[in-house]
């Protein structure tokens, strides 16, 4: 599982404003997966000691870590339709691409009109640095071995956001509108995850 | 002459009058229920669909769903903002979206 690389966010001004590309650093799933938790339950405990507490991470910060994992999935998809050829592995790839530029497109819109700029912060890096690993070794794979891999990576990876997006993210969210398209976004991560296992199930 | 003919035309108008209250007891006018479809779920699906009555689905999600029924006895892709017709059949069927497990819900016709 241990990868070379790690996925930057990157801002580019027009259209898909963050676009990610490759960044050289060591990192490993398991790795990335607890300091994830580490990190937002040190973000947790510093609330709580507070005098006034204050969310562990913002809503700036939160609409990039969602915007993040949204074009995480978009980006594996995409490297499925370039290596499988696998009818249900193409079409749950073209699924997810599908359904996550269009709450992306939704997070940009909400937040153009709230005026919040979206925040880079240590949890989205983990979770790119992560995914760049796991694509990297995706990459590496060919036939049922690539669409074995590929479906367990999108249970896992599901997996995780539906976690951060239950236990941190949408209970954070200060603004009604972004905690609104956050508990959608928890929805689809859910049903994706259970059409992952569906096809998961398939490849056996 | 004229009564009879004055006669004639009453039982012309009562019979006419009696003709439409026999066809609506016999088969209600079709109706049309709308299901909307909206943030990863089906709305309230109408207690009260008659077969012949017309199925609205609307999709006010950002994604695309199906209203796919498991017996295979419909098949409808809802693309987003999007609305679709169906005439009903007799008939209890479960339905999901092929493409998000999650989402099922249960259509019952009389």
């Amino acid at each position: 599982m241990a990868g070379t690389c790690a996925l930057v966010l990157h801002h580019m001004g027009t259209g898909d404003r963050w676009s990610p590309f490759i960044n050289t650093r060591n990192f490993s799933h398991e790795q990335t997966v607890v300091s994830i938790a580490i990190i937002v339950a040190a973000g947790s405990m510093v609330s709580a000691d507070a005098a006034t507490p204050a969310p562990a991470i913002n809503d700036a910060q939160i609409a990039h870590i969602a915007y993040t994992a949204g074009a995480i999935d978009i980006t594996a998809a995409q490297q499925a339709l370039q290596k499988s050829q696998n009818p249900k592995v193409r079409a749950f790839a073209e699924e997810m691409a599908r359904d996550h530029a269009a709450v992306n497109k939704q997070a940009l819109a909400l937040v153009d009109k709230l005026g919040v700029t979206p925040q880079d912060n240590a949890t989205s890096q983990s979770l790119a640095s992560s995914a760049a690993a796991e694509q990297k070794t995706l990459a590496t794979l060919n036939g049922t071995a690539y669409d074995k891999a590929y479906a367990a990576n999108e249970i896992a990876f599901h997996q995780t956001v539906n976690t951060a997006l239950k236990d941190t993210l949408i209970p954070s969210a200060q603004n009604p509108e972004l905690k609104a398209l956050l508990e959608t976004g928890l929805k689809l991560f859910q049903s994706h995850e259970k059409h992952a296992e569906q096809l998961a199930q398939g490849l056996k | 002459m004229i009564r009879i003919m004055i006669m004639l035309v009453g039982l012309l108008l009562a019979g006419a009058g009696v003709a439409p209250a026999t066809a609506a007891d016999a088969a209600p006018a079709p109706r049309v229920h709308v299901i909307v479809v909206d943030k990863m779920e089906y709305g309230p699906i109408p207690a009260d669909i008659h077969a012949g009555d017309t199925i609205e689905w609307v999709n006010r999600d950002l994604f695309e769903h199906t209203a796919t029924a498991r017996d295979g006895s419909f098949d409808v892709d809802l693309k987003p903002d999007t609305t679709v017709r169906m005439t009903a059949k007799k008939g209890t069927v479960a339905l999901f979206c092929k493409f998000h497990p999650t989402m099922e819900a249960t259509l019952v016709v009389k």
